[in-house]
This record gives C-alpha cells, structure tokens and sequence, in this order.
C-alpha cells in the first residue's frame, strides 16, 4: 500500500508499540540482568551513602527522599560531604549541576536514539538516567546495529539499579555506622571496572580513540589540582574540543 | 518551643533543598535530549558525538589513575588487563579482589 505523509493514520509502529507483551517482557528481563553486574557496585556504594548521611544527621526518609529524587550518586555523595544543619542550598544546588552536567552531554548523545518516542514517553524515562543505564542501554543499541532504544531493555536496567540504590541507600542510613569501612574491600574498584569494560566496547583503535586520552590526561589534571567536581565537566568538554579539532583536520 | 521552630525549619529547608538538587539533575538529564530531538546533525557534528560516550566515561573515572597509593595504581593495572580480554561480571570481580588483596597486601 501506497502511503504519504499527509495521508498517514497513526500506524503502530512494530519496534515502539506493537512488539508483542512477551517480547516486551524478554526484553525487560534481559536488561535487568544487564544490571545485575552493576548493581554489585553500586551496594556497597549505597550503604557507604547512607551510613555517611545518617552520621550528618539525615533521618532515613530524607535520604530515601533524596536518592529517590535526584538518584545520581556522584551529587549525593558531594551534598552530603557539604551536608550541614540546616544546610547551605545555593552550595548543594550549584554542587549539584556541576557533578550532573555531564548528563547534558549524555542525553544528547542518547536523544537520536529517542526520536521515536512521544515527550510523554521519554521524560519520565530520561528521569531514570545514570552513568551505568544510558552506557548499556547506548552500548546495546549500537551492538544491534539500532537506530532506536530498546525502551523495555533500558527500563529493566533502570528499574534494578533505582531499586537497589534506593533500597540500599535507606538500608545504609538505618543501620549507619554499623557498616564500618567497606573501601579496605575494594569495592571502589567496580566502577571502574564496569566502565572499562564499557569503554573496551566501544573501542575503534588508537587513533579513533585520542579524544579519549585527551579527556584522561585532563580530568586526570583537574582532579589534582582543582577542588570539587571540575574533573569530570572539564574532561568530557577537552575530549570532544579534541574531536572537533581532530575531525577538522581531516576535512 | 523555640526548639520545635528551629527543628522544624531545618526540616523545611531540608525538603526545599532535596528537591531543588533533584530538579536540578533532573533538567541536565532532560536538557540534551528536548536541544536535540527535532534537529538533524552534521556528518561532522555526528562524528564528534560519538566520542560522547566515551569522553564521559573516562573522564569519571581518571581520578583512579592518579591514585597516590602504589596498590591501588597496581590494582587499576589489573583491572584493565582483565577488562581488555573479559567480560563484565568477571572483570568486577577480579577488580573488587585485585584491590582489597593488594590493599592488604602492600598498605
């Protein structure tokens, strides 16, 4: 059949709507599982939160409000280091954007991925976003050759690890200094491991990969010399100006 | 009573502040998503994209290889090695252990 745009009835579109409930499902399943690996670092993590936010003085619920809302660990864990009584907004505000804009950069390399998905589809899930989930569920659609997200595939890893980090963070914080010091465990390590294996997937060589570099030797300098959260903004931004310059140079 | 007041805008300003963090990082989650949903990239602007990803990751993690703790440093080594040849569950493990074993080991 003949179709134009202008005389188009809203077809359900195979891969957003009419993928069969057991797809769905397996799909979902299959990210959940992707997020089980993960979830390994992120408990220690949370219970390491929780207990340092119970020391500060916040009640469970308040953390359990904060982890719930905001979840992106990398400004919980500044706001509660800053964490006074009461406690200093415009610090933790602005502490906040710098930690998170990364997720700017992230959302806009997720956003053509997205396309096909209504506003009211996409907010709510950007709303679940971390590091961890954008990276697999980016990762997996490229791995596919897909131009489009898996939407059950990146709500199942996004449900387990908002799970966990919720759950985990309230745990730490009711049974607080309990916990004691997890970090002679090495469980500081499995991010990072996640994330190499992450980056070794998308590996395309040196010379596609000396924007990386660029953001190492950077972040790497910042983190040494400057206070606070710089090193992650201030990486991220020298790799892709090195990019810009690199892809001019072969134009 | 006075004690009650006090307490009780503490509590207030805790609240206002959870929410305003959460609304902050919920706009950067949102922000690059609704500037580049309706626009179509460049060749080169695509290609500058796809360092994104990349970019972002090791830019969170580089503070790990300017540790000032030689086991630490030594136990990154090895977490890299195991992540260029295997896959994910495995190489947290061994990176989990590589760096409590070390951690005993030498400091």
């Amino acid at each position: 059949m003949h179709t134009s745009p202008s005389l188009a009835v809203p077809v359900p579109d195979p891969a957003a709507d009419g993928m069969p409930q057991t797809g769905k499902a397996r799909e979902a399943l299959r990210g959940l599982t992707a997020s089980l690996p993960v979830m390994l670092g992120f408990v220690p993590f949370a219970l390491v939160l929780g207990a340092q936010a119970a020391q500060k003085g916040l009640s469970v619920a308040e953390l359990a409000l904060m982890t719930g809302l905001n979840f992106a660990g990398g400004s919980e864990f500044a706001a509660v280091r800053l964490w006074t009584s009461p406690p200093h907004l415009l610090l933790i505000v602005g502490m906040t954007l710098l930690v998170n804009c990364r997720h700017i950069l992230m959302g806009a390399a997720l956003a053509p991925y997205m396309r096909h998905l209504k506003r009211r589809q996409a907010l709510p899930a950007l709303f679940l976003m971390c590091d961890e989930t954008w990276a697999l569920a980016l990762a997996d659609a490229r791995a596919r050759g897909a131009t489009r997200l898996s939407m059950p595939y990146y709500l199942g890893v996004a449900g387990g690890l908002y799970a966990s980090w919720v759950a985990f963070t309230a745990l730490g914080a009711a049974i607080g200094p309990r916990i004691g010091d997890l970090e002679q465990f090495g469980f500081e390590m499995a991010f990072t491991a996640v994330f190499l294996v992450l980056l070794r997937g998308m590996w395309k060589g040196v010379r596609a990969s000396r924007p990386w570099l660029v953001s190492l030797v950077v972040s790497a300098g910042a983190y040494l010399l400057l206070p606070g959260a710089w090193h992650v903004a201030l990486g991220a931004v020298a790799g892709l100006v090195a990019a810009v310059l690199l892809e001019e140079g072969h134009a | 009573m006075l004690d009650l007041t006090t307490s009780l805008t503490t509590s207030l300003t805790t609240l206002l502040v959870i929410v305003l963090m959460a609304t902050a990082t919920y706009l950067t989650r949102i922000m690059g998503f609704l500037l580049l949903r309706n626009r179509t990239l460049s060749p080169r602007m695509l290609a500058v994209m796809e360092n994104v990803p990349g970019c972002v990751l090791i830019s969170v993690i580089a503070p790990a290889f300017v540790s000032d703790q030689p086991a630490k440093l030594l136990a990154l080594a090895i977490t890299v090695l195991a992540a260029t040849r295997l896959s994910l569950l495995p190489t947290v493990f061994i990176g989990v252990a590589a760096t409590g074993l070390l951690g005993r080991l030498m400091g």
